[in-house]
């Protein structure tokens, strides 16, 4: 048997959808390591001046011991990791548990290479909240007055706001103020104790933070969605891709409730002309393609081939061309589903095997034949093939092949993708690389996590 | 605690004075700075091709975007579209369907001039929304006095006004602002062509349409506007947020999605 070998020289690339071809699970992986960074959860008892300050064994808190003679003896403990960077808003808290003989406590934030005896604040790219004036200090000689001061029993908090590059404080709860965040590179979440028998404890979310961090996160999003909501869109147009979408799927039964429901508000012809909007080509096949999907919907995949040879014969010429490995795959699947695991094999052994020799179906091929391992598939980790998504994964791919025969094809990938999709793409690579060049640091735009934070509350 | 004040309250000398050196790596650093920041050119360039290959590996996902089609469909009011879909597309709409019939009938109603009507449906509905949307409620009796109005009642219109409308008035400022104008084109012989001649446009009861139908969808917790557009917003602002740092393809006309090669 022949490996390596690759499929013949299709048109359009449907490996691109293939890359649906994914368990719920593992889109939920995909998700999740999007945003996913080391976050801080203790203070790092190594990089520390030492001398100074003993961290408790949990390495929460901290306590001064040992009298100080001088500004170059002060002890700074750094969490273990930087602040994470993708995301609206980092946060930590600490609690001054004993302000000590004079309250010399601070919190800030600190770059790695810090002087680990020097209060945060006083050396360059560092920033630090001084419980015993009040003062901010951001790396120059003199501290500012900002806020009120904080001895035992207070917490106080320090964050950073990536939307809007400044450091915040806070002070039991309430914020203190913001100042511009002028330090590039990693940040690493700080305290600071400077005489005797001082001692503060910190949260780095463990347990719930006194200040309202959830609220002030969603402020600054509704700032932000204020500010996109305000900008204009051509009349109707959301209308449009909305409709270019179903046309471009085949999605016939609901375009014709939608053009039927939306006659009398947005004449569509009249609308396409106005607004030069072009929709030639989508109209391309549409019983056609509304048929088959139709088919494959409802798992009838030997009609969907009967009709495909009957009026697309081209897209079958080739027996390993990837539309025909999903349809027989399809086919397998559905002698699964319906518990017919006779007929599953000798499918498999008539159909599927060839496949086999194409290496880059081979994982696919693997899942597929792996539903025959399990007494109950869907409960199996294929079981996802068993899902509604499967049927229409295969019906979309039918449909690109259907639209790529179309004779007047300028662009292969209007077969792929929908202006909708089109769009939707360009949203989450330019969200991603205005993060990627700003130091990785904000939120980037996930349609399926927008999706899911259905209940995010709109200004209004 | 002030720099270079030390815990026994002498002062005594910060940190070492700088040297000459360091003076001259640090003005080095600034020059540098200073150029990145001001040249123009040090914009990265991303190509056509380059965009192209990271544009195949974005996910995303078929099931969302059918999600946000069924969104916009069931948020606009197109049931049975939004019926079809759910079975051509096997995408579970995320409200009640028959919830939507209720709205449309009521939106409906407002818009061919029903308010009595449509107060009527949403009472039907949800007693609440209007008892606790005084706005609304004061609008859609607006909307009512208008169309007494429109259709040449004077006498059932006067006695609307004062009887229904003037009390609400005198409870709040604006409610009394909105009375007067709406009243005021009872004084004008040819309504149409009167400086409040906008109140009889349709356009006013598409308005008052739209607010009862956002404040019927929050009722239902449901979001009052589509995801589709804020979405599309989203993409405009994310392009010219990247444009800060970098020329790419962008996407100028959203209706056929074609990539602009980049300004260099």
């Amino acid at each position: 048997m022949m490996i390596n070998q690759e499929p013949a020289g299709e048109s359009i690339d449907l490996f691109r959808l293939a890359s649906r071809w994914r368990s719920g699970a593992e889109w939920k992986k995909i998700v999740e390591e999007m945003d996913s960074e080391p976050v801080p959860s203790h203070l790092n008892t190594i990089n520390s001046s030492g001398l100074f300050q003993i961290v408790s064994t949990d390495k929460m808190s901290v306590q001064y011991v040992g009298s100080p003679q001088h500004g170059h003896d002060v002890g700074v403990v750094q969490a273990d990791y930087p602040a994470p960077t993708r995301r609206l808003a980092y946060y930590f808290e600490m609690t001054v548990k004993n302000a000590g003989q004079k309250g010399q406590v601070a919190i800030g934030f600190t770059m790695q290479h810090f002087k680990m005896r020097r209060q945060p604040g006083w050396e360059a790219n560092s920033c630090g909240y001084h419980g015993d004036d009040g003062y901010l200090y951001r790396g120059q000689g003199k501290g500012e007055s900002f806020g009120p001061t904080f001895t035992t029993n207070d917490t106080v908090g320090a964050g950073i706001n990536y939307a809007s590059q400044e450091f915040f404080f806070t002070k039991n709860a309430k914020l203190v103020g913001t100042v511009p965040k002028d330090i590039k590179g990693p940040l690493y979440p700080s305290i600071a104790v400077h005489s005797q028998n001082e001692e503060v404890t910190v949260n780095f979310g463990k347990k719930p933070f006194l200040f309202d961090i959830e609220g002030f996160i969603l402020e600054e999003r509704l700032k932000q969605q204020a500010m996109i909501e305000k900008l204009s869109l051509q009349p109707n147009i959301s209308h449009w891709i909305v409709r270019s979408y179903l046309l471009h799927y085949g999605y016939q039964d609901t375009l014709k409730s939608f053009d039927l429901a939306s006659e009398n508000t947005y004449p569509s012809e009249s609308m396409a002309q106005e607004n030069g909007f072009d929709d030639q080509g989508d109209m391309y096949a549409l019983d056609h393609r509304n048929i088959l999907r139709q088919l494959i919907k409802n798992g009838n995949i030997d009609s969907a081939f009967q009709k495909l040879r009957e009026w697309y014969p081209q897209v079958l010429q080739d027996d390993k061309s990837l539309v025909c490995f999903l349809l027989h795959s399809q086919r397998f699947i559905e002698y699964i589903r319906v518990g017919q695991l006779a007929e599953a094999v000798s499918y498999a052994q008539s159909e599927l095997q060839k496949f086999f020799s194409v290496k880059s179906y081979v994982d696919l091929l693997q899942d597929v034949s792996g539903l025959l391992a399990y007494k109950v598939p869907v409960e199996s980790s294929v079981g996802y093939l068993l899902d509604g998504p499967q049927r229409e994964f295969v019906a979309d791919a039918v449909n690109a092949v259907v639209l790529s025969t179309n004779p007047n094809l300028k662009d292969a990938d209007r077969c792929l993708y929908s202006c909708l999709e089109k769009l939707l793409r360009q949203l989450t690579l330019c969200s991603l690389e205005r993060r990627a060049s700003s130091e990785d640091q904000g939120e980037a735009f996930c349609l399926h996590r927008e999706l899911q934070s259905g209940g995010r509350a709109k200004c209004s | 605690m002030e720099i270079g004040e030390d815990p026994c309250g002498h002062r005594h000398l910060p940190s070492p004075k700088p040297t000459a050196l360091f003076v001259l790596v640090f003005h080095f650093h600034r020059t540098i700075d200073e150029i990145s920041c001001a040249a123009p050119m040090s914009k990265k360039v991303i190509t056509r091709e380059e965009w192209e290959r990271k544009l195949k590996d974005v996910k995303i996902r078929k099931e969302d975007m059918n999600k946000l089609v069924m969104n916009f469909l069931v948020t606009e009011g197109y049931v049975e579209a939004a019926e079809k879909f759910r079975v051509e597309s096997g995408t579970e709409p995320d409200i009640d369907l028959a919830t939507i019939t209720d709205r449309m009938a009521v939106k409906k109603a407002l818009q061919s001039g029903n308010v009595e009507d449509a107060i009527e449906k949403v009472n039907d509905l949800n007693p609440t929304i209007l008892d606790t949307n005084p706005q609304l409620y004061f609008h859609l009796q607006q909307q009512r006095l208008i169309e007494l109005i429109r259709s040449g009642k004077i006498e059932e219109a006067l006695e609307f006004a004062q009887e229904e409308l003037a009390p609400r008035g005198e409870e709040n400022q604006s409610f009394l602002e909105e009375l007067e104008r709406t009243v005021a084109l009872l004084a004008f012989e040819d309504v149409k062509n009167c400086p409040y001649g906008e109140l009889l446009d349709v356009s006013q009861r598409l308005k008052t349409a739209s607010e009862l139908n956002a404040a019927i969808l929050t009722s239902q917790s449901h979001e009052k506007d589509p995801k589709l557009p804020s979405l599309l917003k989203m993409l405009i602002w994310a392009q010219n947020q990247l444009d800060e740092k970098a020329a790419y393809p962008r996407i100028n006309n959203l209706t056929t999605a074609a990539l602009e090669d980049p300004a260099v």
